[in-house]
Parts: C-alpha cells; structure tokens; sequence
C-alpha cells in the first residue's frame, strides 16, 4: 500500500517553532513579500474568531483587530522537515517528500518489521512526533492515501482497502482537487459537488468541457494513477555554519564568509571524495527571521569556481542583515571520478544533452520557461501578432 | 490549525500555461520635438530618426490600430523603434 502523512501548515507552525506562546492566540502566517496579499495557515484560536486561511490581509486583520501576523521562517521549517525525514529513514521508511508537510511511502517494506499495516503508520507517526499533530492514510493509490490522510484526524491513522476506494473517495468533496476557482463555480453549477459525481462523468465530456487539467481532476477522482513511490536517497549530513559577533549586512564581507564555508565543507572527511550535487544556504537574520535557498547542479562537482559561481548570486536575495550563516551538502554524487569528453557530442548525443538541458531549465526556471515560437500571421503589419510564444511542457 | 490552505495537490492538477505574444510593445518614456519626432527615448537623447512609417490597420473593427513608427538611434549608438498609439495615447517600444 501506499502511505501518506499529512502535517497542515506545517510552515505556520514551523514559524512559531522561536514563539510558541502566540500558537495560543490568533495568528496567521503572513504573506509572501510582493504576492498576493492573502493569510497563509492560521492558528486555532484566529479560526473561531472567523479568520480562514487565503483569506484577503485586510479583511482579516478588520476581523480580528488582534491578530498577530508571523513572518515565513524557511530555514526552520527547512531544518524541521529534514528532521522529520530523517526520523522516518532511521525508523526504516523509504520516503518521498511531496513538499514540506506532506510525504509518502511504501508500506510493503515496512509492514513485517512492525506488524502490519497499521503498526507500521503508528511507527511512523511517533518518529514525525505528536508535536506536529500528523495524520496518516493509506491506500492502493497515491491520491487516495492522501485524500485519507486528509479526512484524518491528528494522530489519527486512516486506512482505505483497495475495493473500497472508489467509495471512500465518492462523498469527498471536490475542493481537495485544488481547481482553479472558476472550475469549481462551473462544476458546482452543474450540480457536481463531490469526487463521486464527478468521477460518474463520461471522462471525454469532462475533457471537452474542462480540458486537460479537469480530465486529470477526474482521473484522480476515480482514485488517480497506480504510481509507485519514488523514494528519495537519504540526504547527507554535511554542514558547517558560522556565527557572527554582529550583525552583517555587507555582501562582500558574507561572501567572503560563505566561500570559508564552502571550503570547510568541503574539507569536511565524512565526504570522503563525493562531489556536491545539492547545496543549501540558509542564515538566521537579525530580528529573528530566516533565509534559506537551495543550489542544485547540473551534475555533481566538487570544483569551488563552479560552487561559487552557483552560490554567490544567492546572497544578493538576503533580505535583512545576517547573525549566523550556514551551509549544508544535501546530496552528493555516487564516486569522485569524472569521465572526460575525447570527442565532441553531436547527433543524438547532442539531441539527448540539449532535452535534459531544456528538462533543467523547466524544473529550475519553472513551467513556462521554456517556449517555441510559433509564426501564426507572419504577413501581419502588427508585430505582436506575427508569433506567439508556446510553453513546451 | 486548520488544513485548508494545504493542498499539496494544487501543482498537480494546475491549468496549462497560456501563449503569449512575441515582441509585445512595451511602454516607454519618449520626449518629443515640435513636429512629433522623438528627442529622447527612456531618458536617453535621440541622435538621429532613420525612418518613419504610419501603421493604420483594422479600421474596421471594434478596436482599430494606428501607430506612428519611428527608428531612432540613440546618442549611445543603440538602435531602437518606438511608436506612438494614436488610439489610445501613449509611446511603446517594439522590435519591428
């Protein structure tokens, strides 16, 4: 089976990791700067005085005069999440981290070691830590483990047999899909309101009434894909970190300070010659907030020109003076060797390069990044009109 | 705490992406002499005008276009191409 562990606003309570006394009050986690102006996850308390998560700042805050707004603290909620999948390795299961605060995994090799099933998502439920109210679920698909880890309670372990699936899934309504607003207004129009009505749907007529993105809601609605689980490498544990005697606001002298780290961590002998191929740098910034940003490369190298070259545009995005620094190996490559080039790659070798490159330019720039233009009135006397740009996805 | 706005599903089932137009005119701050020939373009001066061309297209629509073109180069030595909206007002830049 599949398991999923669901831990909600993880990042809210992450951030209130430093205050613990305002997770008693109303609180929200405030808005990413220059986004939307809209509350992230709220605490228990902003929820009875009528604040719900998403909702606009302004609104909120005439609400609830007294609400206390929490600045996003990512190298927490990074360092957290790294621990709780570290627990859950140590306990044996192979996770796949979806993004912070939600994970999944195979049971099937966990489920002898402790008994069952349901043994096995207790195990993994201690090792996440009740701190954090985790909820489980489990099922034959991905979707459905996590729509039951959804309905589930904290602490709470929900698991759904493969026959029952298509039942357990039908009275759930549709805003676990997470469909663009005006899809939901369409569906609930049409008198569809639960992952049962639409999953009775012809698909084709869900297709061609809602196009690609409402063919996958309704894939998923009848229980979604029989996709395994992609376990992650269990991360290195390479880190080294520096603390200032004050505050730093200087980029040349931080820099300076991350390229001492850079050459600590390298030096560091549980390494053992593997070369870097993810980085973090996170700081801890005066006035208690936090900055964290990863680095991954292309392919793994231990070369400190190329490392610098990665890391160094990342402290241009700090935000406010720096109290400490760090900087952590979170995956390395598998041997120190290299195989050198003798012959230029042309051909299909040069095909193969060229798709992976366009893959990483996707996965780092985000979807989109990657157009083609396509001419559509070249005889145009407009230019905008003569092409537009496609994203290839 | 509340679980609402945690949906790791939102990646997952995101609408496609939406073309957009290559070569989009973008706004641009243009000074402009007696006769209507720029003088400066983003603050920089404009050292000659080459070439100058009306382009007057859908009259026949809802949303006619007229545009008055002119290729300048600047006292930097870049080439540039701006037009006035003569419908709506205002100065673009655009590669022509």
């Amino acid at each position: 089976m599949i398991a999923s562990i669901l831990i909600p606003g993880f990042e809210l309570r992450a951030a209130l990791l430093r205050r613990p006394s305002l997770a008693l009050g109303p609180a929200a986690l405030a808005p990413l700067p220059g986004t939307e102006p809209r509350l992230g996850p709220v605490t228990a308390a902003a929820e009875a005085a009528g604040v719900r998560p998403g909702m606009r700042l302004g609104e909120a805050l005439s609400m609830c005069p007294s609400l206390v707004l929490v600045e996003h603290d990512p190298a927490s909620a990074g360092e957290e999440w790294e621990g709780i999948l570290r627990r859950l390795e140590d306990a044996g299961f192979a996770v796949e981290p979806a993004e912070p605060g939600c994970l999944y995994f195979e049971t099937r090799g966990v489920e002898r070691l402790y008994g069952g099933v349901e043994a096995a998502l207790r195990r993994a439920l201690a090792a996440v830590g009740s701190q954090w109210d985790p909820r489980a679920g489990a099922a034959d698909r991905r979707f459905a483990a996590l729509a039951a880890a959804g309905v589930a309670r904290a602490g709470q372990i929900l698991v759904v047999a493969g026959e029952h699936t298509r039942d357990f899934l039908a009275p759930l309504p549709l805003t676990l899909l997470s469909l663009e607003p005006d899809r939901h207004e369409e569906l609930s129009e049409l008198g569809v309101r639960t992952l049962g009505e639409l999953a009775g749907l012809p698909g084709a007529a869900v297709a061609d009434r809602l196009g690609p993105d409402g063919r996958r809601a309704w894939s998923l609605a009848r229980g979604g894909s029989s996709g395994g689980v992609a376990a992650r490498r269990p991360a290195a544990e390479l880190a080294v970190a520096l603390e200032f005697p004050e505050a730093v606001g200087n980029e040349l002298t931080l820099r300076r300070a991350l390229w001492a780290l850079l050459d600590r961590v390298l030096a560091l002998p549980e390494r053992a010659g593997r070369e870097p191929r993810k980085l973090v740098v996170s700081a801890r910034l005066v006035g208690g907030g936090s900055w964290r940003r990863s680095a991954t490369l292309r392919e793994a190298t231990a070369d400190v020109a190329r490392l610098r070259a990665a890391l160094g545009p990342k402290l241009a995005e700090l935000t406010a003076p720096v109290l400490k620094l760090g900087i952590e190996l979170t995956e390395l490559g598998d041997s120190a060797g290299r195989q050198l080039e003798l012959v230029r790659p042309e051909g299909d070798e040069l095909r193969v390069r060229l798709r992976e490159g366009l893959r990483q330019t996707r996965s780092s720039a985000g979807a989109g990044a990657v157009c083609t233009v396509v001419e559509v009135a070249p005889w145009s006397r407009l230019p905008e009109q003569r092409a537009l740009l496609v994203p290839r996805d | 705490m509340t679980t609402r706005s945690f949906n790791p599903l939102s990646r997952s089932v995101a609408g496609p992406l939406p073309s957009r137009a290559l070569n989009a005119p973008r706004q641009a701050l243009v000074e402009v002499e007696f006769d209507g020939t720029p003088s400066q373009v983003n603050r920089r001066p404009v050292a000659l005008v080459r070439e100058e061309w009306r382009v007057v297209d859908r009259w026949w629509t809802e949303e006619p276009v007229s545009r008055r073109y002119f290729e300048v180069v600047l006292d930097s030595g870049e080439n540039t191409v701006v037009f006035r909206d003569e419908e709506k007002g205002g100065w673009f830049a655009q590669r022509a």
